[in-house]
């Protein structure tokens, strides 16, 4: 389903201070599939989720999903395979502050042209599956960081995503959330979704397919 | 359809969201467009005035030549240049300046039966007797004149004057400071008898050139001055726009100035919206959705201030007159005018308002959105 070839990210563009943030990366990810990239900090894990999650592109080498080389694809492509296929949780949640938690969510529908009440209601409905039923006008600065990551996912789960790219989804959260977290994600697996995951959270290597480990941007 | 109606909604949800930022935006394009509108007003309002006065006028003024300006026309061609072909009507005018206190005065001595039919006694009467005159409105109610009421003008105390009436006219700037008073207390008020200022002469349509000719039989040995009705209209405009340039000048800096103003303005809360932008795109929002969303933020923002601008810049001259900005239009006249300021707000100005608050708030606003909608959503995000 999502396949690398070769891939490079490199960043700076002077020879002197280039950072090779992933070198020659090749991977073969199938359908359904719970992976998990660990290894220490700066090696590479996010920059690696950011290009084959279509957030970034790579300096060299392919990335392929559903067997199309989306490295080759335009802007307007990218973004409505992110749409129609892909949902992101971050670090830091990524959420607009001055949106309300139901907002935020259901703020990828916007553009599909679905009115106000349709969205909130999938939004209410996807917070009330994380446990944020009463939490649906809080903006984010009203809420704590675990309720904040649970909005995200409730968010990237919005237009039923085929694949979910999670980059360190637990590292600022309570464990009770994080559990929380893990036991949605595995969920997702059991649905058919396929899950790439950055973390050092030791729980999200018990229920991994795959764990690929990297080191200074090379898997090992 | 549904899409851009969600996106308009959303544009709308965000300025309210950041008010602090569409009220900065607001008060710069108002602050920009509001002198720029009012002064198009005005200038408007002074050029219909203008075009009011001379197509009611004669088709020809005669007066003397001197030194290259007009000079007073003797009364004794006034017969022959009746009986010329073609001239219906001759109005032998004296117009002239006077202080009345301290207070320039337009003074136009001119036979009864002649006065223009735009002029209109709001109280009183036409005057019938030797020193009785009619004052305008306006400069009535700076001195509290009254029909009844005596006056002298300041250096020529020797004749004392008799209000008889209150007049108002189409052309509020040429009335505001009018007095009318008969041909003779004219001349002798000014201390010139047996002369006009000048002759409106009213011709027959397409005479005008052969009447030219005739003139020129009748005063061959006489340096005289004959204007139609587009050389006056020229002047005319010339004599009330005589500062507009200094106007100009000055909006040109302020315009200079305001323009950055705006753009900063725009672009408050660049970085956060740099952020908001990338979390849009790793959504599933594409570059033109984005783009679509913060055009209709600048469309909006535009048509509030530029709507806002419309309305301080009516008024700017229904209430206060035009205060600060008519003496740039109109010659010898306080901060304050003393008279309905004539102004007219077409709609082609209006829109051109509109239309230029869009086009600045655009680029405040649309590049940094563009570039930051095409780089990868990753770098926005940061």
């Amino acid at each position: 389903m999502i396949r690398t070839e070769n891939l490079y990210k490199y960043y700076s563009s002077h020879v002197r201070h280039e950072v090779r943030a992933i070198q020659n990366i090749n991977l073969n990810i199938p359908r359904s599939s719970f992976v998990v990239f660990n290894g220490p900090s700066g090696s590479g894990k996010t920059t690696l989720l950011n290009v084959v999650g279509t957030l970034d592109r790579p300096t060299e080498g392919r990335v392929f999903m559903y067997d199309e080389d989306i490295t080759a694809f335009s802007d307007i492509a990218l973004s409505r395979l992110r749409r129609g296929k892909i949902g992101f949780i971050f670090q830091d949640f990524h959420l607009i502050p001055r949106l309300s938690g139901w907002e935020n969510v259901s703020y990828p529908l916007i553009p599909l042209g679905i009115d106000s009440k349709r969205r909130y209601e999938r939004a209410r409905e996807l917070l009330e599956k994380v446990g944020l039923g009463d939490r649906l006008d809080h903006t984010p600065e009203e809420l704590s960081g675990g309720q904040q990551q649970r909005v995200a996912i409730a968010r990237a789960l919005i237009n039923n995503p085929e694949i979910i790219i999670a980059d360190e989804p637990t590292s600022n959260i309570d464990e009770e959330t994080s559990g929380l977290i893990l036991e949605i994600l595995r969920e997702l697996k059991t649905r058919g979704v396929t899950i790439l995951v950055a973390t050092h959270d030791a729980s999200f290597e018990k229920v991994a397919d795959v764990i690929y480990t990297l080191k200074n941007g090379k898997l090992l | 359809m549904n899409k851009h109606i969600n996106l308009l909604l959303l544009a709308t949800e965000n300025l309210l969201r950041h008010r602090a930022k569409t009220i900065v935006v607001c008060l710069c394009i108002i602050a920009i467009l509001a002198p720029f509108i009012t002064a198009i007003a005005i200038s408007e309002g002074i050029r219909s005035q203008s075009q009011i006065s001379v197509e009611e006028g004669a088709d020809l003024y005669l007066t003397f030549d001197e030194f290259g300006r007009n000079a007073a026309i003797p009364l004794k061609y006034l017969d022959e240049i009746k009986k010329t072909f073609g001239v219906t009507k001759v109005v032998p005018r004296v117009i002239g300046r006077g202080f009345l206190q301290n207070k320039i005065t337009v003074i136009v001595g001119i036979k009864k039966d002649d006065i223009p039919e735009s002029i209109s006694c709001v109280s009183g009467r036409i005057f019938e007797n030797p020193n009785e005159v009619v004052v305008g409105y306006e400069l009535a109610n700076h001195f509290h004149l009254h029909a009844g009421d005596q006056f002298s003008m300041r250096g020529q105390q020797r004749k004392t004057f008799t209000v008889v009436g209150i007049f108002t006219s189409d052309s509020s700037i040429w009335g505001a400071s009018m007095i009318f008073m008969s041909f003779k207390d004219a001349g002798e008020l000014f201390g010139k008898q047996d002369v006009a200022t000048d002759m409106q002469i009213y011709t027959l349509p397409g005479h005008n050139s052969e009447i030219a000719t005739d003139l020129y039989d009748i005063l061959q040995n006489e340096p005289y001055r004959i204007q139609d009705k587009h050389m006056v209209e020229v002047y005319f405009k010339k004599g009330f726009m005589l500062k507009e340039g200094v106007f100009s000048a000055l909006y040109i800096v302020a315009f200079a100035l305001g323009i950055p103003a705006i753009l900063v303005a725009s672009g408050f809360g660049l970085s956060e919206r740099k952020k908001e932008i990338g979390i849009m795109k790793a959504t599933g929002w594409n570059t033109l959705e984005v783009l679509e969303l913060i055009s209709f933020e600048q469309v909006l923002i535009s048509l509030l201030g530029a709507t806002i601008a419309i309305i301080v810049s009516i008024l700017w001259v229904r209430v206060f007159n035009g205060i600060f900005l008519a003496q740039f239009f109109i010659a010898e006249i306080s901060l304050l005018p003393q008279f309905t300021l004539p102004a007219r707000f077409l709609p082609l100005p209006c829109f051109l308002s509109f239309f230029f608050a869009f086009i600045l708030t655009m680029v405040g606003s649309v590049y940094s959105s563009w570039k930051a909608s095409t780089i990868p959503p990753v770098i926005s995000m940061k």
